[in-house]
C-alpha cells in the first residue's frame, strides 16, 4: 500500500514528468504527496553569494510550485511543497527516510558523460541508497 | 581610451568565462574567478606580456577595491542582530578564541619555521585567522542546524571571528598617530549614528528609481574607507562594521540587498577576485608545495587548539559537537584573500608569500568542511529521524 509519495522536482522537463507520475499515483492511492526541491550550493560556499543563491533558489521554486499546485487541485490532491538546501541525492534520501515515505519518484536528466563524471548522477545515488521504492521516470 | 575599453572587454570576458565555469563545475564564483585570474595571468604573461591585464591601472584598482568594500559590507549585513543579542557571550568567546590562536600560531610558524620577516608573519597570522561564515552557514542549512540554538551560536561566533580579523588587519599595520585617533573617533560616531539615521532617511527619500539608497551607502562606505586609508588602515574594516550595524535595517531590506548584490557581483567582485588571482604565482607554488602544506596544517591545528576547548566551555558542547564546531571554524576564503591582497599591495609580503597564503586560504575553505561532515556530524541535535538518516 502506498500512502506517502515524494516527488523530487527541479523544474526540468523530466522532473515535470515525474510530478505527473507521482500525482497520478497519489490520486489513485489517495496518498500524501510531497514535492521536494533542492537548492544545490557551489563548493566552497562563499560569503554573500551563498545567501543570494538560497534566496533566488527558493523564489525560483515557489514560482514553479504555483503551477504544480493548480495542476494537483484539478485531480483533488493537495501536495506539500518544500525547498531544502544541500546535495540533491542526500537531501532526497534524508527526507524520505525522515518522514517514512513509501515511494520516491524522480526524473532522469540524461546528463553527458562529463557532467556525470564531475557531478555524479542524482538518480543513481538515490537508487543505490534509498530505503524505500524508487521510480525513475524517463 | 581605446585601450581602456579593450582592457575592460578582456576583464569582462574573463569574468564571464569564470561564471560559466562556476555554473558547469558547481564551484563558487569567487573561487572560479581567482583561478581564472591566475591562469589568465600565467598564459598571457607567458605568451604575450605580463602587463597586458593592466592589474595596476588605477581604474581596475578602484573597481577591485570597491568590490572588496561592497562584499565585506554585504557580508556584515548578513548578521542576525537578534541572535547575536541572545548569544553574544558564547559567540564572542568562541569568536575571539577562533582568532587568537590561529593568529599567533600561524604568525609564529611563518616567522620561526618559514623564516619570513615579522610583518609578513603577522600578516600571515591575520589572513589565516579568518572563518568563512558562508561555509558554516551552508553546512548548517544542509543539515538543518541553522535553526537550532547551537547553529545560531556558531554562526554568530563566525561573525565575531571575522570582525576581529578585520580589526587586526586595519590596526596592526597602521602607524598609531593622531590620524588613527581621528579615524577611531569618527568611526565610533558614524557607527553609532548610522543605525538611527539610515532607516529614517530611507523612509523619507527612498524607494525611488534614482537609487538613493545605493548612493547613500556608497557615500558612507567610500567616506569611511577614505578616512581609513588616510589613517594608514584598511577600507574593509569600516565596510564590515557598517554592514554589521546596518544588519537590522538595510540587511532586512531584501529588495535593496538584492540590488546591491547585482551591482557587486555583476561588475565589482569579478575585478576584485580576478585581480587577486592574477597575483598568484603558479611556479612559486610548484617550486615549494611544502610551504603551502605547512601553512594549511598550521591553520587547522591552531583552530583546533583554540576553538575546541572554547566550544566545550561556552556552548557546553559534547565532544563531537565541539569537534564539529572546530572544523567548521577552520574555513575562510573572502577575508583571507582580502588580507593577503592587502599585504601584497602594501609591500608587507612578497608575491611568492602571497601565493602560498591564497592557496592555503582556498584549501582551508574546502578541506575542513569535508572532514567535519565525514566524521563529526552532531546528528543527535537534529532529532531521532535525522540521526538514523545520517548514520545509515
Amino acid at each position: 500500500m502506498i500512502s506517502k509519495v515524494l516527488v523530487a522536482y527541479d523544474g526540468s522537463d523530466p522532473s515535470k514528468r515525474a510530478f505527473d507520475f507521482g500525482l497520478d499515483i497519489a490520486s489513485k492511492y489517495s496518498a500524501e504527496l510531497l514535492v521536494l526541491s533542492v537548492v544545490r550550493l557551489p563548493e566552497p560556499p562563499v560569503d554573500v553569494e551563498t545567501e543570494s543563491l538560497v534566496e533566488s533558489g527558493e523564489e525560483y521554486y515557489e514560482q514553479h510550485f504555483a503551477e504544480l499546485r493548480e495542476q494537483a487541485a484539478a485531480v483533488d490532491v493537495t501536495p506539500r511543497f518544500e525547498v531544502v538546501v544541500g546535495h540533491p541525492a542526500e537531501q532526497i534520501i534524508h527526507k524520505a527516510d525522515e518522514e517514512r515515505f513509501d515511494l520516491i519518484v524522480m526524473g532522469h536528466r540524461g546528463r553527458s558523460f562529463v557532467e556525470r563524471w564531475l557531478l555524479g548522477s542524482v538518480s543513481k545515488r538515490v537508487l543505490s541508497y534509498a530505503h524505500c521504492a524508487v521510480t525513475i521516470v524517463r | 581610451m581605446t585601450d581602456m575599453w579593450t582592457l575592460a572587454t578582456i576583464w569582462l570576458g574573463l569574468a564571464l568565462l569564470a561564471t560559466l565555469l562556476s555554473i558547469w563545475l558547481r564551484i563558487a564564483t569567487a573561487l572560479s574567478e581567482i583561478v581564472v585570474g591566475t591562469v589568465a595571468q600565467l598564459i598571457i604573461g607567458a605568451l604575450i606580456s605580463s602587463v597586458l591585464l593592466g592589474t595596476h591601472q588605477s581604474w581596475i584598482t578602484f573597481l577591485s577595491g570597491t568590490g572588496a568594500i561592497m562584499l565585506t559590507f554585504l557580508a556584515g549585513a548578513e548578521l542576525d542582530p537578534d541572535v547575536f543579542k541572545q548569544q553574544w557571550k558564547g559567540a564572542t568567546g568562541i569568536g575571539l578564541a577562533g582568532f587568537v590562536a590561529p593568529f599567533l600560531g600561524c604568525a609564529a610558524i611563518a616567522y620561526y619555521l618559514l623564516h619570513w620577516d615579522a610583518r609578513a608573519s603577522w600578516l600571515t597570522g591575520v589572513a589565516l585567522s579568518t572563518t568563512s561564515v558562508a561555509v558554516v552557514y551552508a553546512v548548517m542549512l544542509e543539515i538543518g542546524l541553522n535553526k537550532t540554538p547551537f547553529g545560531k551560536g556558531v554562526l554568530a561566533a563566525c561573525f565575531i571571528n571575522d570582525l576581529v580579523t578585520v580589526l587586526a588587519l586595519g590596526l596592526i599595520f597602521s602607524p598609531f598617530t593622531i590620524k588613527t585617533l581621528i579615524f577611531a573617533v569618527v568611526s565610533v560616531v558614524v557607527f553609532a549614528i548610522l543605525p538611527w539615521l539610515t532607516p529614517r532617511f530611507f523612509k523619507r527619500y527612498g524607494g525611488r528609481p534614482s537609487e538613493l539608497e545605493a548612493k547613500y551607502l556608497l557615500l558612507f562606505l567610500f567616506g569611511m574607507g577614505g578616512l581609513a586609508v588616510w589613517a594608514g588602515s584598511e577600507t574593509v574594516l569600516p565596510a564590515y562594521v557598517i554592514g554589521m550595524v546596518l544588519a537590522g535595517t538595510v540587511g532586512k531590506d531584501h529588495v535593496l540587498v538584492r540590488r546591491l548584490r547585482t551591482l557587486t557581483f555583476g561588475l565589482l567582485t569579478p575585478f576584485y577576485f580576478i585581480r587577486a588571482g592574477s597575483f598568484v604565482s603558479v611556479p612559486a607554488l610548484i617550486a615549494a608545495p611544502i610551504v603551502f602544506i605547512i601553512l594549511l596544517l598550521a591553520k587547522m591545528a591552531t583552530k583546533f587548539i583554540s576553538v575546541y576547548p572554547a566550544a566545550k566551555t561556552f556552548f557546553r558542547n559534547g565532544k563531537k559537537e565541539a569537534l564539529y564546531t572546530t572544523f567548521l571554524m577552520s574555513t575562510g576564503l573572502t577575508f583571507g584573500s582580502i588580507s593577503a591582497l592587502f599585504g601584497l599591495s602594501h609591500g608587507i609580503i612578497s608575491r611568492t608569500q602571497y601565493s602560498y597564503i591564497v592557496a592555503t586560504v582556498i584549501a582551508s575553505a574546502v578541506v575542513p568542511t569535508l572532514i567535519a561532515n565525514a566524521f563529526y556530524l552532531p546528528s543527535h541535535l537534529l532529532g531521532k529521524h535525522e540521526e538514523e538518516a545520517t548514520t545509515t
